[in-house]
């Protein structure tokens, strides 16, 4: 099924020859330490609809972060890997469950350090690759709150609860997020802030700012909305608004990074609130990594990113399916 | 977000799914992570078929199931898109391929044509099918929690005919019509240089004359 229509053999193995060489090469240049962290964990960090694939009595990692993240609370300095991940369930034309991650951490660095790599990685990638695609001609910022403004209309703060963004959205994107909230009516606040945020990103995302995107050559999206904030610090001078970054090439959704947050207590509420919004879709209960919260209060002040290399590749192959350049043989 | 696109008319009358449906034991709902191409499923009573499906999810948002739907027995296709988190209902229907055998008080009668089974359907279910039965004519027999709810027919059949006004030699360019009675006792609008005995294609799907075909039965 992959081979039709998809890069020649040869082609394949030469693309990722090319690419794991050149950030492999970029971030040695840069002084990082490469690592390799365990594929099979006890705990993943939990998140809203990221679903691990269980290998008894482990699991699959879904991202090495929180791994990555107890060596730098051990005095790693900054380091980086091309890790394998797993996601159940999430098979496409740009997904699949087992997929490469290039994670990398800067000790002591802003955000805007690690989205600097970001365009540098692509830049190399696309060069070391022969440059078939086309590389981003430039590269801009946008802050979320600009981009929702910009693609549909609404000024949202980033603080509202689930009532307060229904009522702000335009009935196109309202829709899906009230859909949504019945699930939740017996939950707190928290939970249904993050469900309503979460929905809302996820429809906005596919119908408002994707076709923006789209005719964009490279865009970072940074200053989320705290609901939004995962594993990321909020700015202290305005706390409804997160230090997290996704950089995205002509639509196509390439890293995502964080200024890391580093209070045990608070990335410990948050993983509740997720999991409170789990149990409302019944999704399984995951434990929370209790290691990880007990070495959080070491983690020195660093930025990190993850970026698909998956992605990255089909894009510089001229390509829109990850299948397309893919060294699986074979559906599993 | 439900945008419903008609491809064309219904051929077999709603009411008989909906029946069929009301009879649908409840089945366990399925993760909505099991819709794939060409899976069935079972949407307010009706079975649909999904023809194009495309997953999209922003790496930390809910996941979109994005599904274009055809009606299994009326082909009308509509677009829909779960979320991560929702269920669905699978649809229990599959299709087999049978030949036309004959009609009786009982119904029109078809034969599977594997394990040589009989299944006779009612008169709504055949429709205006019932205009192209010939002996032996192969079709698709689609059930639906397995009692028979709609028929495919080929889409194109060839069917002599038995009663018209006489021919109009030559004249092949006017657009001018006149009635014609098929071997099945269905009645088409036909050139006027048809004549009895001749074959004529039909696009079953439309009940319309197509051409005039050089074949002798």
């Amino acid at each position: 099924m992959r081979a039709v229509g998809g890069v020649p053999w040869p082609e394949r193995v030469r693309l990722w020859d090319a690419a794991l060489s050149a950030v492999c090469g970029y971030f040695r240049e840069q002084g990082l330490r490469e690592v390799s962290t365990p594929v099979r964990v006890p705990a993943v960090a939990v998140e809203p609809f990221i679903e691990p694939i269980a290998a008894p009595p482990a699991l699959l990692a879904t991202s090495p972060e929180l791994a990555m993240k107890r060596l730098l609370a051990r005095d790693s300095g900054s380091i980086f890997q091309i890790a394998h991940v797993f996601r159940r369930a999430e098979i496409g034309e740009r997904h699949s469950e087992e997929f490469h991650l290039v994670e990398w951490y800067r000790v002591g660095a802003p955000i805007d350090a690690v989205l600097a790599d970001v365009e540098a990685i692509v830049a190399r990638v696309f060069e070391s690759t022969g440059a078939i695609g086309h590389a981003p001609k430039d590269w801009r910022r946008v802050r979320f709150r600009d981009a929702v403004a910009a693609t549909c209309g609404v000024r949202l703060r980033g603080d509202e609860d689930a009532e307060a963004l229904v009522a702000a959205l335009p009935p196109v994107l309202a829709e899906p997020v009230a859909a949504a909230l019945p699930r939740a009516h017996a939950a707190t606040a928290a939970v249904r802030a993050l469900l309503a945020w979460t929905a809302f990103f996820s429809a906005w995302s596919d119908l408002s700012f994707e076709p923006w995107l789209k005719e964009q050559e490279g865009v970072h999206l940074v200053e989320f909305p705290a609901p939004l904030a995962a594993l990321a610090e909020l700015d202290p001078a305005e706390p409804s608004l997160a230090r997290r970054a996704e950089c995205h090439v002509r639509g196509l959704e390439l890293a995502n990074g964080y200024v890391e947050l580093r209070d045990p207590g608070e990335q410990r509420r948050r993983f509740e609130v997720v999991a409170g919004l789990r149990a409302a879709f019944e999704l399984p209960t995951l434990p929370i990594d209790a290691a990880f919260l007990g070495d959080l209060p070491r983690l020195p002040p660093c930025s990190g990113m993850a970026l698909g290399l998956d992605r990255l590749i089909t894009l510089a192959a001229g390509r829109t399916r990850i299948g397309d350049v893919s060294l699986a043989l074979g559906e599993i | 977000m439900l945008r419903e696109s008609s491809l064309r008319a219904p051929r077999v009358a709603i009411a008989v799914d909906r029946r069929a449906a009301e009879i649908l034991p409840t089945r366990t709902p399925m993760d909505v992570s099991e819709l794939r191409k060409n899976a069935k499923v079972k949407l307010d009573g009706h079975p649909y078929i999904v023809v194009e499906f495309q997953f999209v999810k922003p790496g930390k948002g809910q996941g979109l199931y994005k599904c274009k739907l055809k009606h299994m027995i009326t082909g009308a296709v509509l677009d829909r898109t779960w979320r991560s988190g929702e269920t669905f209902e699978e649809a229990n229907v599959e299709s087999r391929k049978m030949q036309y055998l004959f009609v009786d008080q009982n119904g029109y009668t078809f034969m599977d044509s594997e394990t040589y089974e009989q299944v006779a359907l009612n008169p709504e279910v055949v429709g205006d099918d019932k205009n192209f039965l010939l002996d032996q004519l192969p079709v698709d027999v689609l059930f639906y929690n397995d009692r028979p709810v709609g028929v495919t027919l080929p889409s194109h059949i060839v069917l002599k005919v038995t009663e018209c006004m006489p021919g109009v030699k030559g004249d092949t360019a006017t657009n001018a019509t006149k009635p014609a009675k098929l071997e099945t006792g269905h009645e088409v609008q036909v050139p006027l240089f048809i004549k009895e005995g001749d074959m004529l294609k039909i696009d079953t799907r439309t009940g319309e004359y197509v051409e005039r075909v050089n074949q002798t039965k």
